[in-house]
């Protein structure tokens, strides 16, 4: 899986960078929240809340709604979205020209983040919290409501962890799960604020690759990177 | 001259003469000259008119294709056939004619016809070209084939200039016919000899015989005008032919009717026979003989029913006609309303007076049946104004009614074949559909469904021989097949339309853009929250409609055919559905070029 996917997340990587670069270009029509995102001009075009019937076409809308959905996440920190409370959020509302992304077509949105063709970029939390299957989340997915945005695959966490660890000095210490997301230390790194969840599926890639392990009981684990 | 070179529609069709109708059509037919085959005109189609008697060449319909005027027959004969040999049916050529302006049914209009089939001798047709100079634009146009300075009168039909459309006066072009005639060297030596003693001339220059005309055989010099050896009787014109029109002649060196070349064509041919391979041969002579006794191309240059008021202005010959002012002066006096209310009074009185005659006695209303129907037709449009209720249709259905001349109907058919009946069928839709004068297409925005075509087609037949829709359908999907004008297009729902040849889904798209485009410029009727210079704005499927002077449903099929393409894209608003340039495609697009 992981060495499928990587070549993806190189290509991709880039194209969402870019993607917040040109947000930031002086267009009249660009939309600005309150926050300070600036959502690309695409977000004002009003045929881009329909979903193309024309596959080029509806391929195209689809990675611009996902480059869209990655980088409102990244900018709100967001690693997970619940479609209900999402929609009404500006992501799939547009206030100024009163169009909004029906929850069918959102869901259909996501569901396709959700695909390798979407490039995995996302995935439905099944209501087991367990890890649902690569497979036809599309349906499975019908009924939940919240999914994981990957704006960072769990691979890409775990190597910014990794990274970090490095870059701080502490390998071989154990470090609580908690003091990874919470601590002062990590306030200005990407991965402050993570969902427990999401980084324990990050950490078991590094426990994967033998990078890691992690100890202790449910709850309260620490990890150490070798 | 007895076969003559035949004009053709786009569809392929003999172009029917002025008041020419089509009475039968019969495939599979080849065409002999006496006892011998023409080579490369052994597969065709025969078209039987009320005028002539075509063959239109299956393979080379441009190249070989002749007709026989009907006026010209002595007398037709039938052949059943016999074992191999198929039903035949002989036409033979009334003999060699009088006076060129004698008779004038009969050979006045074959004198100053111009065409003949192959042309072998180019330069003598010239002096036989009658042509009249548009007195507007100076444009040399010839003069019908079928005009008769002789019976010609102000009913004469009369083509309008081909190069300013204005018609002419009638004087104008009796005057050209008569001088053409008049310029003919001598009546009875046919061209080709004229030209051979010309040749014959220069080759002996200041010889005694410079004027004569050796025989092959007996090397007798006989006069240039003869076409037979005066001492052994050998023909003389094979001699001349294959000196001078060799070159025409390669193509069909084997043929074993060489006499066909023959300048002498009145003479020597001494009958055309149609072979019909494939029957309806019975059809073909019983209504070949009935054409032949109603004698249609006389009714053309019938005298019209008598006007009460001036009772010999349009009785005139052409030569007093010549000299008066082709309408009567009185009337132009008059001007104004009361010149309006006068004309009116005139009108109705001709009416009256025609009607009256024409119910005289059946005999009478046969012979005054043009103007009847005319007059009927006049009336039944009139009616139609009254009663306000016409719809477009309607009125293109009551224009095309009369001038629906080529109709192609079932028992005109031969042989019972029904892919001759479709593709006769198709042929005759597709001319319809691209003449011009109708602009039956073009009305319709260069784009119509099938079934709206359907019906006002059957309104066109007026109510007789109307087409089944199978039929029809079938004959539409012939248009590829027989390459067309014009051609049928399946939409992605199954809707079928009809739509000219060179319209392609590139140029429709191209049109559609181009208006998406220029939206950028203009700024929307009412506020709006996206960027109108940037996106233009969406249109509605109606929108369309009304811009392009399409039928809704076209319009929706055209729009989703330009979004199958990817050129636009759709928005599912609360107004409804509305399509806009494909930006998704194009920002992506960006996207990946930054």
């Amino acid at each position: 899986m992981t060495t499928i996917s990587s070549p993806s997340i190189q290509h991709l990587t880039p194209s969402t960078t870019t993607a917040t670069t040109t947000t930031g270009d002086p267009t009249p029509s660009t939309t600005t929240t309150a926050d300070g995102f600036q959502f690309p001009p695409i977000y004002s075009f009003p045929p881009f809340f329909t979903l193309q019937p024309n596959a080029q076409t509806r391929t195209s809308q689809l990675t611009s709604w996902s480059t869209l959905i990655q980088s409102y996440c990244r900018a709100h920190h967001l690693f997970a979205l619940s479609l209900i409370d999402a929609l009404p959020t500006p992501l799939f509302t547009n206030a100024q020209l009163a169009r909004k992304l029906s929850l069918r077509d959102a869901r259909t949105v996501l569901s396709w983040m959700c695909t390798p063709e979407g490039g995995n970029r996302a995935e439905w939390i099944t209501a087991g919290g367990g890890k649902a299957a690569k497979g036809g989340q599309g349906q499975e997915g019908e009924g939940s409501a919240v999914c994981w945005i990957y704006w960072r695959r769990p691979e890409e966490w775990a190597v910014a962890v990794e990274e970090w660890v490095e870059r701080t000095g502490q390998r071989g210490t154990v470090l609580t799960l908690y003091e990874l997301t919470e601590s002062d230390a990590t306030r200005r790194e990407e991965f402050y604020g993570m969902d427990m969840e999401l980084l324990q599926k990050s950490l078991q890639v590094c426990v994967k690759r033998g990078k890691a392990q992690i100890f202790g009981a449910e709850g309260s684990e620490g990890v150490k990177f070798f | 001259m007895f076969l003559h070179q035949l004009d053709l529609t786009t569809a392929l069709r003999p172009s029917l003469l002025p008041e020419e109708t089509l009475l039968f059509v019969q495939d599979a037919v080849g065409l002999y000259e006496g006892k011998f085959k023409i080579p490369q005109y052994q597969n065709g189609q025969a078209y039987l008119t009320s005028h002539r008697a075509c063959y239109v060449d299956h393979n080379e319909p441009r190249k070989n294709s002749v007709a026989i005027f009907l006026k010209d027959v002595e007398k037709p004969e039938f052949y059943a056939g016999f074992l191999k040999s198929s039903a035949k049916i002989t036409l033979y050529p009334k003999p060699s004619k009088r006076l060129s302006r004698g008779p004038p049914a009969a050979s006045g209009n074959t004198s100053i016809t111009p065409e003949r089939r192959g042309s072998p001798a180019p330069p003598s047709a010239p002096p036989l070209s009658a042509t009249w100079v548009c007195p507007i634009c100076s444009f040399s146009n010839p003069v019908p084939s079928n005009f008769d300075p002789a019976t010609a009168n102000a009913r004469t039909p009369l083509p309008p200039c081909l190069a300013c459309g204005i018609k002419p006066p009638l004087v104008h072009v009796v005057k050209a016919a008569i001088a053409a005639i008049a310029n003919r060297p001598t009546p009875q030596v046919p061209p080709k000899d004229d030209k051979n003693g010309l040749f014959a001339s220069t080759s002996a220059v200041g010889g005694a015989f410079g004027s004569s005309l050796s025989c092959p055989r007996c090397t007798f010099q006989n006069h240039p005008s003869l076409s037979t050896c005066e001492m052994c009787g050998a023909s003389l014109v094979p001699a001349a032919d294959r000196r001078l029109g060799f070159a025409q002649d390669i193509g069909r060196a084997d043929s074993p009717g060489p006499s066909l070349n023959s300048p002498l064509q009145d003479e020597t041919i001494e009958c055309i026979k149609f072979s019909f391979r494939g029957g309806g041969e019975k059809i073909f002579y019983e209504r070949l003989r009935n054409a032949l006794v109603q004698r249609k191309w006389l009714l053309q240059s019938a005298p019209p029913i008598p006007k009460p008021r001036p009772p010999s202005s349009t009785f005139d010959d052409s030569y007093s006609t010549m000299s008066d002012t082709p309408s009567d002066p009185e009337r132009n006096k008059v001007v104004g309303i009361a010149g309006l209310e006068r004309r009116g009074l005139e009108q109705r009185k001709n009416n009256e007076a025609m009607i009256g005659s024409a119910f005289e006695d059946l005999e009478a209303l046969m012979t005054s049946a043009k103007e009847i129907i005319a007059l009927a037709e006049q009336f039944a449009s009139q009616a139609n104004l009254g009663s306000n209720g016409s719809s477009e249709a309607s009125a293109l259905a009551s224009q095309s009614a009369s001038a629906l001349g080529l109709v192609t109907t079932k028992d005109m058919l031969g042989s019972g074949s029904e892919s001759l009946y479709v593709s006769e069928l198709s042929r005759n839709l597709a001319e319809w559909l691209t003449d011009d004068t109708r602009g039956i297409l073009r009305r319709e925005g260069g784009i119509m469904t099938l079934v709206d075509l359907w019906a006002v087609f059957n309104r066109a037949r007026g109510g007789v021989e109307l087409v089944s829709p199978a039929d029809f359908e079938k004959a539409a999907r012939m248009w590829d097949k027989l390459k067309l004008p014009v051609r049928l297009r399946q939409f992605k729902s199954g809707l079928l339309v009809v739509q000219g040849r060179d319209r392609t889904d590139e140029k429709t798209i191209g049109s559609l853009l181009a208006w998406l485009r220029d939206m950028h410029n203009e700024s929307p009727a009412t506020e709006v929250a996206w960027d109108w210079r940037t996106y233009g704005r969406g249109v509605t499927a109606q929108e369309t409609a009304e811009r392009f002077g399409w039928s809704v449903g076209v319009a929706t099929e055209e729009l989703e055919m330009a979004e199958e393409a990817g050129a636009l894209c759709r928005e599912q608003g609360l107004d409804g559905l509305r399509f806009w340039e494909n930006w998704l495609v194009i920002q992506d697009h960006d996207h990946l070029v930054e």
